[in-house]
């Protein structure tokens, strides 16, 4: 009879730490961030479906890293405009030129 | 003292059994993560959040960590699992080995501190001015965070 399992490997690293110094992350860190999450497979899966899956992947990412840079767009376009009407037009200016 | 691995607080198995924490989404219980140094002692015989040797203050990080966000349980196979989203603080100088996992609302109640989960990050990790960001592994029966086989 089995018996169940309920521990975690005391030696292995559990959860990934990423950080970046000075900036936050990039559209295309974290595009490929979200393709690894929601593209997994098996490194001892099959040599033909892992590849296929690699490439969809790879695809995947590109697709969400060019909506990612244009939400970054959209929402400085959004931010620039709450500074302007704030009355910081120098500030706006910053925001739009990043 | 130092970090010495990773741990499933004992604690938590045994209040598991005792039906004291839901991790479903949304109308589950609220769990946090807090950051920590390497000169916290954490084992499995570790029962609650502690400030001490916490990680400081810093852009979107303050005392007592990060709320995380609750993936539902689900099944794969003959294994459950549960995971959390993603967590990220932002414009902060950290530097932590480790992190705690615990529950703010064991068995119903609140501002509880029930540990579940200790983390070793294996080395000291640091960001500066930026972006500090936990990422947990695949939600699937070989590699989720919490999983009972």
């Amino acid at each position: 009879m089995s018996v169940g399992m309920f521990d975690i490997p005391k030696d292995a690293t559990l959860v990934g730490v990423r950080t970046t110094s000075n900036r936050g992350f990039s559209a295309e860190e974290l595009a490929e961030q979200a393709a690894q999450k929601i593209v997994a497979v098996s490194d001892t899966a099959h040599p033909a479906l892992r590849d296929q899956a690699y490439a969809f992947r790879k695809r995947i990412s590109k697709v969400i890293e060019s909506y990612l840079t244009q939400a970054v767009r959209s929402d400085r376009t959004t931010v620039y405009n709450a500074l302007n009407d704030a009355g910081h037009p120098d500030l706006a200016d910053l925001i739009r030129r990043l | 003292m130092a970090f010495t691995g990773n741990f499933m607080c004992t604690s938590f198995k045994q209040q598991l059994l005792q039906a004291q924490h839901d991790f479903t989404a949304s109308t589950g219980h609220d769990f946090k993560l807090a950051l920590y140094d390497n000169n916290a002692s954490f084992t499995a015989a570790t029962t609650d959040y502690t400030v001490t040797d916490e990680a400081g203050n810093s852009g979107s990080y303050s005392a007592g960590g990060g709320a995380l966000t609750n993936i539902t349980p689900t099944t794969s196979g003959t294994t459950a699992l549960t995971d959390f989203a993603d967590l990220t603080f932002t414009s902060a100088t950290i530097s932590a080995r480790g992190a705690l996992i615990y529950n703010t609302t064991t068995g119903g109640g609140s501002g509880t501190t029930d540990s579940i989960i200790v983390l070793d990050f294996g080395s000291d990790k640091s960001s500066t001015a930026g972006d500090f960001q936990i990422v947990f592994p695949s939600a699937d029966s070989s590699n989720a965070i919490i999983r009972i086989a």
